[in-house]
């Protein structure tokens, strides 16, 4: 029987437990929350959120990833698209095997669970509607909201993120009163500024440019000078995450990793400079994982040349901080968007300058391109560059910026906010899909602070 | 290979995907002619600010949007994965659920499907008027009973009628969004909205009204005296310093935003998804593109005269010749 034949299924009582899901593009962040603070989980459980199909043929759904080996010549295909959930035939079995089947992990009966969704900001209606039509019509889940993502992470201790000195008895705000939140993810990134826990929405700015897109370029870049790896994105992604960082000084780094004009023999080109590494590839024999070593001169001459080579070796050069460098400068690949700092510029321009001080003091970086080493020091110095000399900029990030949003939605699950602005089954039933879709857009308003 | 002199120029057919939209040509639309200029016409003297290179060809510009397009995407080659069949799937579905969950619209048809409509909401506002897709990014004036736990003071009592009749107006002219300003600046807005939308240009977003002013009075007087929205600071200010009275020293604290700037702001409706794209805006790039050499990835300092290719150096220049021969031919 389809659940969401029931009538009435829900009573006046809110749930006393939530699922609290951010559905992201590469990985759903997802657990529950309880009344009582122990028997909730302390930490969301990362599930990739894909149906993946290795060389063999062998498809693994969702969690079942962990049990792939081997990852050469690996396909997804991604229920979500430019971080909105778009195929739902996919994202429902994903779903289903993660909370709802039998043999579910984490599996919690709809009927008496809260959903708390975390979605990326300026979604289309459409699809918001498919998500919440899906949600009473398929699951049946009893009460239900849907955030933007963002303006979770609100509801953390952000001051703690910035290790604000205060004294032990200060009231920590929740949500903070004022903060810049930087959300660089798989799809795009977003800057949201956000007065107590609400979204200043016509400020809320977005640039295309992503980890997918900054991994494809990687695959491009190593095709051209090194190997054929255009259908090894999970392995290039690895690359990625391991070697890459944001450059501090872009110009002095592409010097350095020049191989000079021709018959030159540039000093920094051959020892490396610091800056080049050596990666040596999986062989999906013994070893499935890259490993990143210091750059060896003639170490990967010598491999080729030998007849048992055992390893493939790859030297990075430039390639490690000219991939990250499209999130501060995208016109780079002829992407014709502002970067990061100037993003952050053209959110606050529409701001009075009243506010300015506020946000700039208060930048917080999640999302998993804040992962990058430097990251957050080079978007400090560029901010530096761009505002007034009085105002403070400090930038953040929290010590796992993957999860940020998810332990933010978290602590607004066990906030009263949460109880205001979930819409029970009840409710949906009797007003419709385009009745919820407006609370939700409605938000908290201001009338009731705090 | 010689492609007899013709130039494959950038075309606006992208995908072929099942279902279809009507999708009116209203300036530059974002997606697809974002890179492209619309006049080609003498290049070389108005050159588009912040297009340091003039030298962007047809064939450069089409290059640079396919690498764009390969860029986005999951997988190299085109794949298609079907869901494992599992224990569930047989069970029944209501016709909605049904209908999404066979859907295989991809995220580009959803936003071809959202702009035709606003489109069409702007050149035929009675056929869209009860469509619930339009105005999700609308504020609600009334909501039809009050949901949330705590009282909302003023807006539920008196909001009902002239809600609605304002919902109505707003929705006859299919404006998306802004934050409610202040009275009389919005009637007038909404007046030169009207005119611009009877000329068929774009139309500013506006507002239906957030309340009348009688209204406001009320509201402004539910907060509490001293209860800005941003509470002052009120712990001690740190201990005096002996140059605070420094004329050098001081300096310019912003004037803070009014309780009404930040309530219109907090309370503004979502953009959509266009418009939250950040572009540059009129004046364009500040700083010229940095181009680099294609093969590896040094500054682009020298050109292949064949097909405008950079590159860094002879040894580099070598390297793209061979590629270039085989694809240009001598």
């Amino acid at each position: 029987m389809a659940p969401g034949r029931k009538l009435k299924s829900a009573g006046p009582a809110p749930p006393s437990s939530t699922l609290v899901l951010d559905n992201g593009a590469d990985t759903i962040k997802a657990g529950f929350v309880t009344v009582d603070d122990d028997t909730s989980d302390k930490a969301p459980r990362v599930i990739p959120n894909c149906i993946a199909r290795d060389r063999h043929n062998k498809t693994y759904v969702g969690a079942e990833l962990e049990k792939c080996k081997d990852f050469g010549e690996i396909t997804f295909r991604r229920p979500v698209e430019k971080g909105f959930i778009v195929n739902w035939e996919a994202q429902k079995e994903i779903w289903d095997r993660a909370f709802f089947d039998d043999k579910a992990p984490q599996r919690c009966d709809p009927s008496t669970t809260r959903l708390v969704l975390a979605e990326q900001p300026n979604s289309l209606p459409a699809l918001q509607t498919h998500c919440d039509q899906i949600v009473f019509e398929e699951y049946g889940f009893s009460s239900y909201y849907r955030g933007i993502g963002p303006s979770f992470n609100a509801y953390q201790d952000i001051q703690a993120i910035f290790h604000t000195p205060r004294t032990p008895d200060t009231i920590i705000d929740v949500p903070a009163e004022v903060i810049l939140l930087i959300d660089s993810g798989y799809s795009h990134t977003t800057v949201t500024p956000i007065l107590q826990g609400r979204p200043l929405h016509t400020a809320i700015r977005r640039l295309d440019v992503g980890g997918k897109l900054l991994t494809n370029h990687l695959t491009r870049l190593l095709s051209v000078r090194h190997f054929d790896m255009r259908n090894e994105t999970y392995i290039v992604n690895e690359m990625k995450e391991a070697a890459c960082y944001v450059s501090l000084d872009f110009k002095g780094d592409l010097d350095k990793t020049w191989k000079g004009t021709r018959g030159e023999r540039r000093k920094d080109y051959a020892t490396g400079g610091g800056i080049a590494k050596d990666y040596v590839l999986p062989d999906s024999h013994t070893r499935f994982h890259g490993i990143v070593r210091d750059h060896e001169p003639g170490a990967a001459a010598r491999a080729r040349k030998s007849a048992v080579s055992t390893e493939d070796i790859l030297t990075l050069r430039n390639e490690r901080f000219s991939v990250p460098e499209l999130l501060f400068n995208p016109t780079d690949i002829g992407l014709r968007q502002p970067g990061l700092a100037d993003l952050v510029m053209q959110s606050l321009w529409v701001l009075p300058v009243g506010l300015w001080p506020g946000l700039l003091a208060n930048i917080v970086v999640v999302g998993g391109n804040a992962k990058f080493v430097n990251f957050i020091q080079r978007l400090q110095v560029e901010l530096l560059e761009r505002v007034p000399d009085e105002c403070v900029v400090r930038v953040a990030r929290p010590e796992d910026p993957i999860v940020s949003t998810w332990l933010g939605a978290a602590n607004f699950a066990r906030h009263e906010h949460a109880d205001r602005l979930a819409v029970t089954k009840q409710e949906y039933e009797e007003h419709g899909a385009a009745w919820v879709a407006r609370k939700f857009a409605l938000g908290l308003g201001v009338d009731t602070l705090r | 290979m010689n492609n007899f002199g013709v130039i494959e120029v950038a075309s606006t057919a992208t995908k072929t995907t099942p279902g279809w939209a009507y999708v009116p040509d209203t300036g530059p639309s974002l997606s697809a002619t974002a890179l492209q200029p619309k006049n080609r016409k003498r290049a070389a003297r108005n050159t588009q600010p912040g297009l340091s290179l003039s030298d962007l060809t047809a064939r450069q510009e089409n290059k640079l949007r396919k690498d764009l397009e390969a860029l986005n995407r999951d997988n190299q080659r085109d794949v298609s994965i079907p869901v494992p069949s599992s224990s569930r799937s047989s069970q029944k579905h209501t016709p909605t659920v049904r209908k999404i969950l066979q859907s295989q619209k991809t995220f580009a048809n959803h936003l071809d499907d959202y702009q035709a409509l606003l489109a069409l909401a702007e050149s035929n506002p009675a056929a869209v008027v009860n469509n619930p897709l339009l105005f999700l990014n609308k504020p609600v004036v009334a909501t039809p009973q009050a949901k949330s736990a705590s009282p909302a003071p003023v807006r539920e009592k008196g909001g009902s009628k002239r809600g609605q009749a304002a919902a109505k107006r707003a929705a006859v002219k299919a404006a998306a969004a802004a934050a409610a300003e202040e009275e009389e600046e919005e009637e007038e807005e909404r007046k030169r909205a009207r005119q611009l939308a009877a000329e068929g240009e774009d139309v500013e977003m506006i507002d239906s009204p957030a309340a009348p002013p009688d209204e406001v009075e009320k509201l402004v007087e539910t907060y509490p005296a001293d209860g800005t929205i941003l509470p002052a600071y009120r712990k001690r200010p740190p201990a005096a310093h002996p140059g605070d009275d420094d004329p050098l020293l001081v300096s310019v604290v912003p004037s803070f935003p009014t309780d009404e700037e930040l309530r219109s702001l907090m309370t503004a409706p979502p953009l959509s998804y266009m418009d939250s794209r950040a572009s540059f805006g009129e004046e364009g790039e500040r700083y010229p593109i940095r181009v680099f050499c294609e093969m590896c990835g040094y500054w682009g300092r020298v050109k292949c005269m064949k097909c405008g290719v950079r590159v860094c150096g002879l040894d580099c220049l070598e390297g793209h010749k061979e590629e270039c021969v085989t694809r240009y031919g001598l």
